[in-house]
């Protein structure tokens, strides 16, 4: 039915995040079994997301020791005075 | 995968949090400093993340711990304080964001902020491969208009919940998952189904 082809494609993110009810899920399923369409995207869908997930980000980063600088600059902070800029 | 929030942690920690918390809100910086210092890292990330220039997030993470200060006051406590923070910084970067948008020449997510040496595990021969998907990515999610890139860092590079990425971006779980379905769909035009099919997933 195209109400359902439309409701799935605009649910795929859903589905592949599990965040669909049991009867949404049926729902879907059942249209991606005959819509090879829908049965592309949401194999397209998962691998997306898995390969996003993957990317991570650079090992050990760590935030700037001068993070603090503009809330100790407002006179915040009790450690040292503020440093003149 | 969805990974906890930093600040749903063990219970004496949480502890040591409220009390932190309320140092801080009574006017104690030290307490504040340790209180945010333990998602600075975390935060650091994020704003390389949206902003992809080291020299523009570190501008913005010493502006997002100047209002998180200055608004902690102001902080009920109805979210945990690392959403709170975390709602702060997508402010602060989407404002970074607008503001590239109207220069001329505007500065890509660079390569070194979203890669990671290929897994271990990895087979040699899918390592270039990798390497391609992954530069493909980070251009296809660098193209995104603002709003749909921080919700598909939160969400999927990010690993926060649904409902955590919504009360962070402070959009509706509903709408937070239409932004997020978007802009999926827009990497996946971009990148190609033939480049992902090859992802491992």
């Amino acid at each position: 039915m195209p109400d359902d082809h439309r409701w799935a494609q605009l649910h795929l993110s859903h589905y592949v995040d599990g965040e669909l009810s049991p009867r949404g899920r049926r729902r879907l399923e059942r249209h991606a079994r005959d819509c090879p369409d829908c049965g592309r995207a949401i194999r397209a869908m998962r691998a997306l997301v898995y390969a996003i997930q993957g990317l991570g980000g650079p090992a050990g980063v760590r935030a700037p020791a001068t993070i603090f600088d503009r809330v100790r600059l407002a006179g915040g902070a009790g450690s040292g005075p503020p440093e003149r800029v | 995968m969805t990974r906890p929030l930093a600040g749903q942690r063990a219970g004496d920690q949480q502890d040591t949090e409220a009390r932190l918390i309320a140092r801080a809100k009574a006017g104690d910086a030290a307490a504040f400093e340790r209180l945010s210092g333990a998602y600075a890292d975390r935060l650091f990330m994020l704003l390389l993340r949206l902003l992809g220039d080291r020299g523009e997030a570190e501008d913005v993470a010493q502006e997002v711990m100047l209002r998180a200060w200055r608004a902690i006051g102001s902080f009920k406590g109805r979210s945990s304080y690392f959403t709170w923070l975390y709602r702060i910084a997508v402010n602060e970067a989407n404002r970074a964001l607008e503001r590239r948008a109207r220069r001329p020449a505007s500065v890509p997510i660079g390569p070194d902020t979203l890669q990671l040496p290929a897994a271990s595990s990895d087979e040699p021969a899918n390592r270039a491969e990798n390497r391609e998907l992954r530069a493909a990515l980070v251009r296809a999610m660098d193209e995104l208009p603002p709003d749909l890139r921080i919700a598909v860092v939160l969400r999927d590079v990010e690993g926060l919940s649904t409902q955590d990425a919504a009360d962070v971006v402070g959009v509706s779980q509903a709408a937070f998952k239409s932004r997020l379905h978007q802009a999926r769909l827009r990497v996946r035009a971009a990148v190609g189904d033939a480049a992902l099919a090859g992802s491992g997933a």
